[in-house]
């Protein structure tokens, strides 16, 4: 962000870096999703390393990536997804935290560096990945497989299915159904994909995020949503199931990076090499049930993780996840066929 | 003369030094956002969110439908949300109007201590979150929800009605938020008509309807008014109700600004859409302000 607001709050930040650079002993300031790690181990390593430890959230890339540009400073580490990586190393918001020459590497799975600007790992530590596919219930749906079954039971029960209120993914399930890839920038396919949804909007109830409780209470059957979804169906293995459909699904990973106004960046590294120990990795996606791309860490998961089909899926199915790309100035191409979506 | 001066003087400073938080608060908190506004909304759309400074009228011909390039046609849909914005935000003056008009006649005819209970409970939901009691309406209105538990109970009903995730509870959500503002106005002016002008009317062979329309309505009208342009305003921009109750399937201009500044990352669309709500409310408010001025130099003849 540039212009007076960025220099107003660029000033603030100023003031509030100084005042923190004065105390920057013994201090990491992390800046993650909401509920995106696992409390136990950050306590951890602040016991281990005597460090104090600070977490604040955010719910989109853009919500972080705002801030960021607009100089909040005193962040140490953030967790864009790959797309944002992408962009926040070409916009010069990071620095190389070298987890690549740090011991623990060799368990990274190396399929998990997917960014174009950091093929190595010098810049960012791999951090947990997820399909997004359909959490359901199960006394409604006995057993869900593809997204042709889900349209299918929402003709013939309209309003008892939801999609995500997220462009890029709901329009991604239509770019999967008309058999383009989720990062098109070709108008006519992003049309098909739009005219694909449009047919199903009537018998969609919602676009909605928060859809666990209603699919738990059986107010609808099925909703679109993130394999973190897999924690409840673990707790409710009669009721609740979730399944990457045969036809294809989204992906997302999220990367660990280190700012390049960190103002711990000793103990960021020291962090990032704590996350790579296998123990530390296998006990955080127990809390997240994301993928894991730790490999050592694998084999320490509980085997409901393990054998989980959504959490650690064949390499057959996971040939058929999709994760995105930026697309620039495209993005336009889906705003508006997102927002004829809506109004009509 | 030189006494003379020195009050007016003084007076003209007490005023000044008087005047000065407000107009500071007003500047730095208003005009200065309002600015910032107005400059953006004629800026390009920088990549990732933020603007590029090159002047860029095109947000303003976005809104009207025009393409931005070759591969879009020329499609009013955001100009359909603006006229959708505009229809939930009317409906939901009309029936928290239809509600709190006879509710303030009612209230205003109670004794003094049933009166000032009833208006705390009027009062009573702004001690709660706002985005707690639209909650609690999404577990009141889902399929196995309060309502519909109730109603099948009674046997009243087979099947669950679908009333979440519609225009239905888009509306009954805003009713229920608005109708404290509506409510407040309209008693204040109920409060306190003359009714020896309804007696006087009634004894010179007025119908019901005849007093009511032509000595009730106009004297509670400033009320009306007031209750409608307090309720319309926040009503327009309103975008937690149709994300939440609409399930997001029932759009009003409030949720495309917030889309525009997040998911979309073009906040120049989302200032210009902004200032197009801004707008409607200001020249819904110079109608307001030049019959008031109208009504009162025919009241002076």
């Amino acid at each position: 962000m540039k212009g007076m607001l960025g220099r107003i709050v660029g000033m603030a930040s100023v003031l509030a870096l100084s005042a923190n650079m004065a105390a920057a002993e013994g201090k990491l300031s992390l800046y993650n999703w909401g509920e995106y790690i696992n409390p136990e181990i950050v306590d951890e390593f602040s016991k281990e390393y005597g460090v104090e430890v600070t977490l604040d959230t955010y719910s989109t890339n853009e919500e972080m990536l705002a801030r960021i540009q607009a100089g909040a400073s005193g962040y140490d580490l953030v967790w864009p997804s790959v797309h944002m990586h992408d962009i926040m190393q070409q916009l010069g918001l990071l620095q190389p935290a070298n987890p690549n020459q740090m011991p623990g590497w060799e368990n990274i799975d190396k399929a998990a560096l997917r960014s174009h600007e950091d093929p190595n790992g010098d810049y960012c530590l791999p951090y947990a990945w997820g399909a997004v596919g359909v959490l359901y219930n199960k006394t409604l749906i006995p057993e869900l497989t593809s997204w042709k079954q889900f349209f299918e039971y929402a003709k013939a029960n309209p309003g008892k299915v939801t999609m995500l209120d997220d462009l890029r993914e709901t329009l991604g399930v239509g770019l999967i159904m008309t058999g383009a890839s989720v990062n098109s920038r070709d108008p006519d396919e992003v049309a098909k994909a739009e005219a694909y949804i449009m047919e199903q909007k009537p018998n969609i109830g919602a676009f909605r995020y928060d859809v666990i409780p209603l699919v738990t209470a059986g107010d609808v059957a099925a909703g679109h949503y993130y394999v973190g979804g897999v924690l409840n169906v673990l707790q409710n293995p009669e009721l609740l199931g979730f399944v990457i459909p045969e036809e294809g699904a989204t992906m997302y990973q999220e990367d660990v990076c280190l700012l390049a106004n960190a103002p711990n960046p000793d103990n960021a590294k020291l962090f990032l090499q704590f996350l790579m120990r296998p123990e530390v990795a296998a006990r955080n996606s127990e809390r997240l049930t994301n993928g894991v791309v730790n490999t050592a860490a694998v084999d320490l998961l509980p085997d409901a993780l393990k054998s989980n089909p959504s959490i650690n899926p064949t390499a057959e199915v996971r040939a058929k996840l999709q994760i995105f790309e930026d697309l620039g100035k495209d993005l336009r191409l889906y705003t508006r066929a997102w927002d004829r979506i809506k109004t009509n | 003369m030189i006494a003379g001066d020195t009050v007016r003087s003084r007076r003209r400073r007490a005023l000044l030094l008087l005047l000065a938080p407000v107009t500071l608060l007003l500047g730095v908190f208003f005009l200065v956002p309002l600015g910032i506004m107005v400059v953006y909304s004629v800026l390009e759309p920088g990549l990732y969110g933020g603007v590029e400074w090159t002047w860029y009228p095109f947000n303003y011909g976005r809104i009207l439908g025009w393409p931005l390039n070759d591969y879009e046609e020329f499609d009013p849909i955001y100009l359909s949300i603006f006229l959708g914005s505009l229809k939930i935000a009317c409906l939901t003056v009309l029936f928290s109007l239809l509600i709190c008009y006879p509710a303030a006649f009612w209230v205003s005819r109670m004794g003094e201590r049933r009166k000032n209970f009833v208006l705390f409970l009027i009062t009573l939901p702004f001690f709660a979150n706002l985005l707690v009691r639209i909650y609690a309406w999404l577990l009141l209105l889902r399929p196995t929800g309060f309502i519909n538990t109730l109603l099948q109970g009674l046997g009243l009903i087979a099947q669950p009605l679908d009333m979440l995730f519609t225009s239905f509870a888009v509306v009954l959500g805003m009713v229920y938020i608005f109708t404290p503002f509506m409510f407040l106005p309209i008693y204040a002016n109920v409060e306190k008509l003359d009714y020896s002008l309804v007696r006087a009317s009634q004894d010179l062979g007025a119908t019901p309807l005849q007093t009511f329309l032509r000595v009730i309505l106009p004297l509670t009208a400033p009320g009306i008014v007031g209750g409608s342009i307090i309720v319309f305003i926040p009503a327009l921009g309103n975008f937690i109700v149709p994300a939440f109750l609409g399930g997001s399937k029932v759009q009003m201009t409030g949720n495309l600004i917030e889309r525009s500044f997040l998911q979309s990352r073009d906040w120049p669309f989302g200032a210009a859409l902004a200032l197009l709500i801004m707008a409607s409310v200001v020249l819904v408010l110079m109608i307001q302000l030049t019959r008031a001025a109208r009504t009162q130099t025919k009241g002076a003849v």
